[in-house]
């Protein structure tokens, strides 16, 4: 058994939530359904998206040069590091020497990826997530289920329990006190708790030194660093502290406005089945009086991209669309996956980040290649998940009752006089009794009922029966 | 044309009378239909499982089997995508000879036979299970995902049966979690995946679930039965020889 | 540092396998409407969650924004005519933090998704975020399809990045879904947002600045 098969059985402990999980995210697989279908273009748009994708990571050094000779003609300062400790190691800097004691920050999976909030609070500095979800998730000192809506699996009345353990409720009262709450019967109601927070965060973007958004897109022709956000957390992190960090992965360059075009249209209605997010903010240079730096990361990338068969994970622009559509994550959700990616494009991702240690994640796939048609860039993650099945053997990560199973067939099938022979004896199994076949050693009785074996295989009625009819 | 009957291993050992009603099907639309006796399995329960090499050999003499054929039909959808999409793959060393030409038995009759008209009779209402390999890998009906003309193969064949009365499930192509070995491997979210299933199918009221791939549906049985779900499940050619 | 560079860039170029080309996007249909203005203002009421004033371009703003927002103590503008009590060229960002109503101009519509393109023309672009309530005034004639014909306008317009070096699209009020997947609208931006479109008087497209009175 894999971690991620053992954490998803004890998921199942509670089919209540399970089916409350299901359904929202294939609530927001629907929504995307219904953005692709509004517009005749769609498979265009994605066909459009890939190419990009595919032409921008093949010539990925030209367009970080001129990425970077505009964002310093733009008064930006641009840093690159090749790891997180290297990228770590920046921000810090950065941060110490304009003397930043909190930083309000918007949501970055890259930043997960180095583990830079860890990494600074060691220093000293504060960090501040302002997504809602995320912060809600730091408050409960939490992880992020899924990439896009990160809290979606805690319950409002446990939101409700951190706001007020933390002293949030102060001046605003209750949810009935407070003249905000849709529904002030309800002392969790999500208007309240939104309100909650957001005069919570406006405090700590007043408070805050340093502004810091991770980057949806980075534009070389212009070097415009694009963040997309709904809330508009991004905007306000860097339109109240004086100094703006950006944080980019090297593979979210697109070429220019044109291309921008494209993926504008894909990320929200793929992500969360919207017609755009409600900010789509371009970042050319420093505020008036500040200072813009743009962290360039590589952390593993430009080695995914000399892989035949998985560079093509770095055409992802981190939607979540694969995620909300796969019916083995909907129904393990996000904690049942070791790497903190979660869902088809996690598991590939984890496995380029360390093989060994992320192995557990490639059992979480029936193959069923949903993910592929709704990805809009296009990652074969399907077939991807498929070739890391074929290394885990020699990784020494192979499931040894699949190994087992499969070289028995393997020798069953090369050989068709035993093959027919053993299927000969199978009716056999009908006949032996049912507590013996539903035992643990049977991994089928699990879930099903045991098949019942018939008289005759289609081999035997054909010699014996059919062959004449032809 | 020399149509291959491809019955592959577990449909051989477990549901023969499949293969026996895809047999008479194609026999009765007049075509010249062979069972090559030494096959046994197209190799994808190893792959899918992670030893592709282990199929090697399979597909290999596969490919020698059935190579004197024009077509190569059988009644499961995933196996005869396992045999176009990864056998030409698997064979490295020497052009695959039949990957292009295996069919699964839907799309043969669809897109080759073109068949118009059938004398089946069957007065029930089935609900139709698009499998995933089938839809996804062979085309046989429009993804969910994807924004292109709806069409759907294993309805349009089931059209031409009398008295029978056609439905899908809420969710028409999402996984019921047989997935090979993945049911054994991820067993508790293969089971909540086919129990899920199996409702959905249950909630048409259906009488009967049918499709083009007996895995699934041999999946979703185990599961039915286990957990005392009242719905049948039938493999749509014995829908379309049925009288 | 450059150390750095010199060694992505060149593991980069050492890792590439096969090139592909960049595709010819002007291939690519985009959709567009019968009537994009009145698309745009479906959607603007509908799906951004925003308020809708339709204005002929002489009409009176002040008077609209003091119909629309009664109550509202602190309104901050630098739009020629607009009556406000605070200037976001002048202003600090902790006095615009405590605007009611701010008041900016939007420089393209998009009929697709009701998102208007905000260039930043004022020192302070924390009115366009902070304050609890935004208006946003834009001309029906610069209201195109899609994203697509948005971002061509915005490539060949260098004047939106200039003296300020940033743009925003906005589609209606803040909003957020990550409690529990309810739609909340004032996250932490504008809690609600009203698009003021102003159509010429004489039908012709007004092509300079529009009329306040």
């Amino acid at each position: 058994m894999t971690l991620h098969s053992q954490r998803a059985e004890t998921y199942q402990q509670k089919p209540e939530v399970v089916e409350r999980h299901d359904k929202t995210f294939f609530g927001v697989r629907e929504k995307r359904d219904r953005m692709a279908k509004a517009l005749p273009e769609w498979e265009d748009l994605r066909k459009a998206a890939d190419q990009i994708k595919r032409h921008t990571v093949t010539h990925l050094a030209d367009y970080l040069e001129q990425f970077e000779r505009q964002a310093t003609a733009n008064g930006v300062h641009v840093h690159w590091a090749i790891d997180a400790a290297e990228y770590n190691q920046i921000v810090y800097d950065i941060l110490s020497s304009h003397q930043v004691k909190k930083v309000v920050k918007s949501k970055s999976m890259l930043t997960e990826e180095c583990h830079l909030n860890e990494n600074l609070e060691q220093h000293g500095i504060e960090v501040v997530e302002t997504d809602l979800g995320e912060r809600i998730l730091q408050m409960m000192k939490l992880a992020p289920s899924h990439i896009v809506m990160p809290a979606l699996h805690v319950h409002r009345e446990e939101i409700g329990d951190t706001f007020r353990q933390q002293g949030l409720m102060e001046h605003i009262g209750t949810s009935k006190d407070s003249g905000v709450s849709a529904n002030p019967d309800d002392p969790n109601d999500p208007t309240y708790l939104t309100y909650v927070a957001r005069m919570h965060l406006r405090q700590q973007f007043m408070e805050a030194d340093a502004g810091m958004t991770g980057a949806n897109f980075g534009i070389a022709e212009t070097g415009d660093v694009v963040v997309c956000t709904n809330e508009g957390n991004a905007d306000m992190s860097t339109s109240i502290p004086k100094l703006h960090i950006v944080s980019m992965g090297i593979e979210k360059l697109i070429p220019n406005y044109q291309a921008m075009g494209v993926f504008q249209r894909l990320l929200a209605r793929c992500g969360t089945g919207q017609e755009t997010t409600v900010y789509t903010s371009h970042f050319r240079g420093p505020r008036p009086g500040g200072e813009m730096h743009i962290v360039l990361v590589d952390n593993g990338r430009s080695q995914i991209l000399g892989n035949p068969e998985h560079w093509q994970t770095l055409k992802c622009m981190r939607c979540g669309a694969c995620m909300n559509t796969c019916p083995v994550y909907r129904r393990s959700a996000g904690y049942s996956y070791t790497y903190f990616i979660p869902g088809p494009i996690g598991i590939n991702l984890g496995m380029l980040r360390d093989a060994k240690q992320y192995s557990d994640n490639v059992s979480a796939c029936s193959l069923c290649c949903s993910c592929d048609n709704v990805c809009p860039v296009k990652v074969d993650l399907s077939t991807q998940i498929y070739r890391w099945r074929q290394q885990l053997d020699s990784l020494g990560k192979a499931s040894p009752m699949k190994k087992a199973m499969s070289q028995g067939m393997t020798f069953l099938f090369k050989h068709p006089a035993v093959y027919h022979g053993a299927v000969w004896i199978s009716p056999v199994v009908n006949w032996l009794p049912a507590p013996l076949i539903q035992q643990k050693l049977n991994p089928w009785a699990y879930a099903h009922q045991m098949m019942k074996f018939p008289q005759k295989s289609f081999h035997e009625l054909w010699n014996k029966e059919l062959k004449n009819e032809k | 044309m020399k149509i291959g009957l491809f019955i592959p291993c577990y449909v051989d050992t477990l549901y023969p009378e499949v293969g026996v009603s895809t047999f008479r099907l194609l026999k009765s639309l007049g075509l010249d239909v062979d069972y090559p006796e030494r096959q046994t399995c197209c190799g994808q329960p190893m792959g899918n499982a992670g030893f592709e090499h282990m199929a090697v050999p399979l597909a290999e003499k596969f490919d020698q089997l059935f190579a004197p054929y024009d077509y190569v039909v059988a009644p499961s959808a995933s196996c005869a995508a396992y045999v176009r999409c990864f056998h030409p793959n698997l064979l490295k060393e020497h052009r695959c000879e039949t990957a292009s030409k295996t069919m699964d038995l839907v799309e043969f009759l669809h897109d080759v036979v073109k068949v118009t008209s059938l004398p089946a009779r069957f007065p029930h209402k089935v609900s139709v299970h698009n499998s995933c390999h089938g839809v996804r890998e062979l085309g046989l009906s429009s993804p969910s995902e994807r924004n292109i003309p709806p069409y759907n193969k294993v309805r349009d064949l089931l059209r031409l049966v009398e008295g029978i009365e056609v439905v899908e499930p809420e969710r028409p192509d999402e996984c019921c979690g047989f997935g090979g070995m993945f049911s054994i491997e991820e067993q508790a979210v293969s089971r909540r995946m086919g129990i899920d299933k199996v409702k959905r199918h249950i909630a048409t009221g259906a009488e009967y679930v049918t499709g083009p791939d007996s895995s699934c549906l041999m999946h979703m049985q185990g599961i039915a039965e286990k957990e005392q779900l009242p719905i049948r499940f039938i493999h749509i050619a014995q829908i379309l020889t049925a009288i | 540092m450059s150390n750095t560079k010199e060694t992505i860039l060149s593991r980069l170029r050492d890792n590439v396998r096969e090139t592909y080309d960049m595709p010819d996007l002007g291939a690519l249909p985009p959709i567009t409407y019968a009537d994009p203005v009145a698309e745009f203002k479906q959607r603007t009421t509908t799906t951004a969650g925003a308020h809708l004033i339709e204005m002929v371009s002489d009409g009176d703003l002040n008077e609209a924004i003091r119909q629309a927002y009664p109550d509202a103590k602190i309104i901050a503008s630098n739009l020629p005519g607009v009556e406000a009590q605070l200037n976001p060229d002048t202003a600090t960002v902790a006095e615009l933090e405590r605007v009611d109503v701010g008041v900016i101009e939007g420089k393209i519509g998009v009929a697709e998704n009701a998102c208007v393109w905000i260039p930043q023309q004022m020192k302070e672009k924390a009115i366009c975020f902070a304050s609890q309530q935004l208006v946003i005034v834009l001309r029906e004639a610069d209201i195109v399809n899609n994203m697509h014909e948005a971002y061509a306008r915005i490539a060949s317009t260098p004047s939106y990045f200039e003296p300020y070096k940033f743009g925003t699209f906005i589609c209606g009020p803040s909003k957020t879904a990550d409690i529990e997947s309810a739609l909340v609208y004032g996250a932490q931006a504008a809690r609600g947002v009203t698009i003021v479109t102003l159509r010429d008087k004489d039908g012709k497209l007004p092509n300079t600045s529009y009329q306040v009175h």
